[in-house]
């Protein structure tokens, strides 16, 4: 009986334990080799060498366009991370079926199809598109502005369309899982509402911030896809490089390192965003 | 409370949710330097009438007197009462002297004068030791002080508690009762104690409003209540008091004579005064009986428990079975304790009988 039941067990765990080994480790392993090795007149050659950090940290282009797209990625990330507290916050405070409704509403994109949502942000800002129209229209300007789409600003502007939901989400969850009485208590003893959010709403829910930062950071900072569908030749983003090194010029050894670079930066993010916990606290 | 001031007054305050009355016609004053607690069970309204003094909720009708203004409709954060939540409500990403010093911090008072405040209340609470530890760090009764330093420091004219013993276990709940008077006395403010247990009220008390669906039953002193309840739901609040139904026969003054199983008996008339023929119950206390008296009733023991300095003993009427009586006697008395199986004769002094109005005549 017991042993049947440690048998189970140790199943469980190897399943547990194997599945990410084999879907997320083993995968990020492999590349990682691939990083170490390099191409030569079109064929793999298996032999250790840091030929590819080299071409990415010695080649300028390289580094502005991954300085850049850091600077892009952390901006949508705080723009986001503004918006998706205010939002949250405001839904929080709501009467509990509104409160659902309105968080139901933010998290609908999450339902539509990535490609629709990118093709529908195309049409708000492109050439043609409702933007330009409606100014258009209201006589502000009397040619489309072809800036809006295949820029880098475009790209900004569908992250943040893009995932606000995700920045909404866990700040919602965080705040509403804020006791209600710690808000009267901070009433009770004479502090206003600004008080309420600065000292007793925002660091309880700082949590929430913090994933709300990774997800935005992390799924942007690895997107090309919009990058490559309303950035056009302006909008260039360390993602399309290390797509492009895979798909157009087949270095698969420089497009692994380059992904590992990517890994490391996000894996960074995730460690400052550790530290940031900490404030969450005061003695 | 021989100069009386009174700080805050309800007057005719009511409060309904919806359809549902929760609260008819509240009318009480808490003096400026009194332990007033609010006594009642479940679903009587006590917390209402906290949360209703503390501005968390605005009263339907009647109104909230401050040293005589209206308050009824002032924010919570103007208030100067403050209060000691059931659940603490500490603030679990703050330190104990951040706690502490959250009033003041918010009042905008400077960060120089907020440390030695905070120390010296942390001192009167005995938690000097504390300062640096986190809510989670510290056991149910420092959490409990650490709350009622909170509302302290703040310096406000009453001081609401809204059941703060009910998550302590017995031995420390004692400890706290006595702790939380002696910190009355000190302070000399009022405080407003909220809770559903009599022995934490009569412990604490100077004055009680025991709560019945709403409305207030009665207010007395501990003394008053025990002694003189004015109804049958205050006398069984208040322990096991004996309740012998009856019938009014004649009234003489205060006094009057009540026809009961066992024969007429005089009793004093508390609460309302009955009329002749009304239906009313003669309450007499445990302790006020007293066995082998020369003229009583007879009566068969049934029961005998120990209990320790008392032994309580349960017996029915010879005569009138239907009637059965709780005493409670000195164990180590000069006299032999009656055992089970005994008849003895049971008197009492008339001033100790009462004399209650039945549920349902006289309102």
């Amino acid at each position: 009986m017991d042993d049947r039941r440690d048998l189970w067990r140790m199943g469980w765990a190897a399943f547990c334990l194997g599945l990410p080994f084999l879907f997320v480790l083993a995968p990020i392993g492999t590349f990682i080799l691939y990083s170490f090795w390099h191409n030569e007149s079109g064929a793999l050659v298996r032999e250790f060498t840091l030929e590819n950090y080299r071409a990415f940290f010695a080649d300028p282009v390289f580094r502005s366009i991954y300085l850049q797209t850091v600077a892009l990625c952390l901006g949508a990330t705080i723009v986001n991370l503004v918006a998706g507290y205010g939002i949250a916050l405001f839904a929080s405070r709501r009467p509990p079926r509104l409160r659902f409704a309105l968080i139901l509403m933010f998290m609908l994109p999450l339902f539509t199809s990535y490609i629709i949502k990118v093709y529908a942000v195309r049409g708000i800002l492109g050439h043609r598109g409702v933007l330009n129209e409606l100014l258009i229209a209201s006589g502000l300007i009397s040619e489309p502005i072809t800036a809006f789409i295949f820029s880098q600003s475009a790209i900004f502007l569908t992250f943040i369309v893009l995932y606000l939901p995700f920045a909404i989400l866990p700040i919602y969850l965080s705040i509403e899982r804020i006791p209600e009485n710690l808000g009267t208590a901070s009433a009770d003893l004479g502090g206003s509402q600004m008080d309420e959010i600065r000292h007793i709403i925002l660091p309880l829910s700082l949590p929430g911030v913090v994933v709300a930062a990774l997800f935005n950071f992390v799924m942007t900072f690895g997107d090309f896809v919009t990058p490559t569908m309303v950035g056009g030749t302006e909008g260039f983003t360390f993602g399309r490089i290390v797509f492009s090194q895979f798909g157009v010029a087949l270095n698969w050894p420089l497009g692994a390192a380059l992904a590992v670079i990517l890994l490391a930066t996000s894996v960074l993010a995730v460690g400052v965003a550790g530290l940031a916990m900490r404030w969450s606290t005061a003695r | 409370m021989n100069q009386r001031s009174d700080v805050l007054t309800l007057e005719a305050v009511g409060k309904s949710f919806g359809t549902t009355t929760v609260l008819r016609d509240i009318s009480l004053s808490v003096a400026s330097n009194e332990f007033l607690t609010i006594l009642g069970p479940s679903g009587s309204g006590k917390t209402t009438i906290l949360r209703l003094i503390a501005g968390f909720e605005a009263p339907t009708t009647g109104r909230i007197m401050l040293d005589g203004a209206d308050i009824s409709q002032m924010p919570i954060n103007r208030r100067p009462f403050n209060t000691v939540f059931q659940d603490y409500a500490l603030f679990p990403h703050l330190s104990v002297r951040r706690n502490v010093g959250y009033g003041l911090m918010v009042r905008g008072v400077p960060k120089a004068e907020i440390g030695p405040r905070v120390e010296a209340v942390l001192a009167i609470v005995g938690l000097q030791d504390y300062a640096l530890r986190l809510p989670r760090e510290l056991s149910g009764g420092q959490r409990q002080r650490v709350a009622l330093a909170r509302a302290i420091i703040c310096e406000p004219r009453v001081i609401l508690l809204d059941e703060p013993l009910a998550a302590l276990d017995v031995a420390l709940r004692a400890q706290m009762c006595k702790f939380l008077k002696d910190i009355q006395r000190r302070l000399d403010i009022a405080f407003v104690f909220i809770t559903h247990d009599q022995q934490e009220a009569i412990a604490m008390s100077d004055r009680i409003v025991v709560m019945r669906d709403g409305r207030i039953e009665q207010i007395g002193g501990p003394e008053e209540l025990y002694g003189f309840p004015a109804s049958r739901f205050v006398a069984g609040f208040f322990g096991e008091n004996n309740l012998i139904d009856g019938v009014v026969r004649a009234i003489d003054g205060a006094r009057c004579e009540v026809e009961t199983p066992i024969g007429p008996l005089w009793g004093v008339t508390c609460g309302p005064a009955a009329a002749v023929g009304a239906e009313v119950h003669l309450s007499i206390r445990p302790e006020a009986l007293v066995p082998g008296a020369t003229e009583g009733h007879r009566f068969l023991v049934r029961d005998a428990q120990f209990a320790g300095p008392t032994t309580l003993i349960e017996a029915q009427g010879v005569e009138a079975p239907e009637v059965t009586l709780r005493l409670r006697l000195p164990s180590g008395g000069t006299r032999a304790l009656p055992s089970v199986g005994d008849v003895v004769a049971i008197g009492w002094s008339e001033a100790d009988a009462r004399v209650i109005a039945a549920e349902g005549s006289n309102g």
